[in-house]
């Protein structure tokens, strides 16, 4: 629209002040140029975390091209998401994820040395008023966990974990150690953005604090699904308790470490959570089912009322 | 009138002194019953509420009705004397028996929980006042065939679940073999429509037999088909049917484990029931010896 106006203009101007108005919009168009290259300066070479969350922020939202200036190579807005991780692990001393670019094209996306290249990592821009990207496993299409720079704003997602890390990786016979390294640098990543920039943080099925409550997809748990545990744990040598204080049960397994799932609601509203606490505070419910079996086959056998809810806002 | 009365005079004084007696002895007793609580001294307590019972049990002696002349008096109060015993005896079963979990239901009133493992049993009560257990029969014979079916190296619901899986297994069976039955129905309808084509003058008997054999045959696919099509349902309640069949084994077999650890045997186990009041009361004694003997 803007170009189609200008034409019409331009046809009642003079020869120089058609060339005035060409000129000047060339001009615009580099200096956006130019603003966007001092950007990109800054992503890939500030040490300043503050300095670098700004260029990712306002990369992640340029337009590169103008009506009289266009870019033949350019990268997508979610490539600057993904250099910006990069680089804040990188700060942080975590190389973990590594930073490819497509051959004869600009996209980038990260793999992680620990897991098959077959796995390729990159962000996925959420159009419309929220904003954001998710960061995305491409084959499976999972979405690990969403984030809002703008906002600092960081959310992970139980589901997509699960899927791939378990009912991808860790059942087609990847190893614990593996899956670790890959879940240490999400987690970092996560830590950092706290750290450095005063994130709000969700790790969701991560969370190895014991003040953690993860919720339950069923709110009003049915006593059948503890029943289940109750037997499985009993043949793998284990007994489900019943809960010293309030409604609800509770096992403890090697390490000092205790699960409870209890009622955390009202007597007219039942909010089923589940806690996993152990001295040192660095066990979350994610690691119980990488470790033990029969808490996984639980775990994924009764999914419809177990899965961990992630915030509802950006997975619905 | 009155003074043809006097000679009973004496009678009369004699009837009240017993009457002040009769009392007194209330008196006596229930000031000793206070003392006793005051003191602390249960294993007095015990022998004020039921003495013919402890002197039996204790020392050996032979039945007496007068030694509980006075218990009627304090019925009323029985629910808050057995609250106050409550507390030492569930101290030392505590110790003993492991295993029983309490809860006072009503003042004085004490269920006994099995375990304190997920779902636990209600297993009857404690009666506080005769230091013994009321189990529930029903759960005490679960457990008691238990121990016996453990000998043949069976749990209480082997046959049942065995039965139950059987059946789901047979389900099973049926919902797979939907693709031979449809082939099945296929080929009858198909010898069906040929019957129909015949037509012999001699024949017909033959070939009406025939017919009504197949026509049975569909009748009878046709009723594999609708039970193969609520089997999914069938087979969800037997699952459930089946958790619920291996939780109550599972629970059996920690009572089970609970007792050997205690006791080493369920007979040992029951022989300590029976003894349970003795045993208690003559630790009571052993206590107040050594208190004694302290002072």
């Amino acid at each position: 629209m803007a170009n189609e106006t200008n034409k019409i203009d331009a046809a009642t101007l003079s020869t120089h002040g058609k060339l005035a108005m060409f000129n000047e919009g060339l001009k615009k168009g580099l200096a956006n140029g130019e603003k966007f290259t001092a950007l990109m300066d800054q992503l890939i070479d500030t040490t300043d975390a503050e300095a670098l969350l700004a260029a990712a922020q306002k990369l992640a939202d340029f337009k590169l091209d103008s009506a009289y200036v266009t870019f033949p190579h350019q990268y997508k807005n979610a490539d600057y998401y993904l250099i910006f991780m990069s680089r804040l692990l990188s700060m942080h001393q975590d190389e973990q994820a590594t930073l490819k670019t497509r051959a004869h094209s600009e996209a980038l996306y990260h793999v992680f040395d620990a897991i098959s290249d077959d796995y390729t990592f990159l962000y996925q821009v959420v159009d419309g008023e929220n904003g954001g990207a998710y960061y995305r496993e491409q084959t499976t299409g999972e979405n690990l966990f969403y984030i809002h720079l703008e906002r600092r704003l960081l959310r992970f997602n139980s589901t997509a974990f699960t899927n791939l890390f378990i009912n991808k990786l860790l059942l087609k016979g990847a190893d614990v150690a593996q899956i670790n390294t890959v879940l240490a640098t999400l987690i970092n990543f996560g830590h950092d953005l706290q750290d450095d920039f005063g994130f709000n943080v969700d790790f969701n099925i991560l969370d190895v604090n014991n003040a953690a409550r993860y919720e339950l997809r069923q709110t009003n748990l049915d006593g059948e699904v503890l029943d289940k545990l109750f037997v499985l744990a009993a043949e793998h040598d284990y007994m489900l308790r019943n809960s010293p204080n309030g409604h609800g049960a509770e096992i403890e397994l090697p390490g000092a470490l205790v699960i409870d799932v209890f009622d955390a609601g009202t007597p007219e509203n039942a909010k089923w959570v589940l806690t996993v606490r152990d001295t040192e505070q660095r066990v979350s419910w994610f690691d119980v089912l990488l470790h033990f079996d029969f808490m996984r086959d639980w775990y994924l056998n009764n999914i419809e009322a177990l899965e961990i809810k992630a915030d509802p806002l950006v997975f619905a | 009138m009155e003074k043809q009365n006097q000679p009973g005079l004496e009678k009369q004084d004699q009837r009240t002194s017993e009457l002040t007696n009769s009392l007194q002895q209330k008196l006596d007793y229930l000031t000793t019953l206070r003392q006793a609580i005051t003191a602390g001294d249960d294993r007095l307590i015990y022998e004020l509420i039921d003495g013919d019972h402890y002197h039996q049990a204790l020392l050996n002696e032979e039945p007496n009705p007068a030694r509980n002349a006075q218990v009627d008096l304090i019925t009323d109060v029985h629910p808050a004397i057995s609250h106050y015993l409550s507390t030492k005896l569930i101290d030392y079963l505590a110790h003993e028996y492991p295993f029983f979990y309490y809860e006072e239901i009503q003042p004085g009133e004490f269920q006994i929980y099995f375990g304190n493992w997920w779902d636990r049993r209600r297993f009857g009560k404690l009666n506080v006042l005769n230091v013994a257990f009321e189990f529930s029969q029903e759960e005490f014979n679960k457990l008691q065939q238990t121990f016996e079916l453990a000998m043949a190296h069976k749990r209480y619901n082997t046959d049942n679940i065995q039965k139950v899986s059987a059946a789901n297994d047979e389900l099973q069976k049926l919902i797979d073999a939907q693709d031979d039955r449809d082939a099945e129905k296929d080929q009858l309808r198909q010898q069906l429509k040929e019957n129909g084509q015949r037509n012999s003058l001699f024949d017909s008997g033959r070939i009406k037999e025939e017919r009504q054999q197949i026509i049975d045959q569909l009748t009878k696919l046709a009723d594999a088909d609708e039970q193969a099509n609520n089997a999914h349902a069938t087979m969800k309640d037997n699952e459930a049917k089946i958790l619920s069949l291996s939780k109550e084994d599972t629970i059996l077999a920690y009572e089970k484990q609970a007792i050997e650890t205690s006791f080493k045997s369920f007979e040992n186990f029951n022989e300590r029931n029976r003894s349970l009041y003795v045993d208690y009361l003559t630790t009571l004694i052993g206590k107040a010896q050594v208190a004694a003997d302290g002072e």
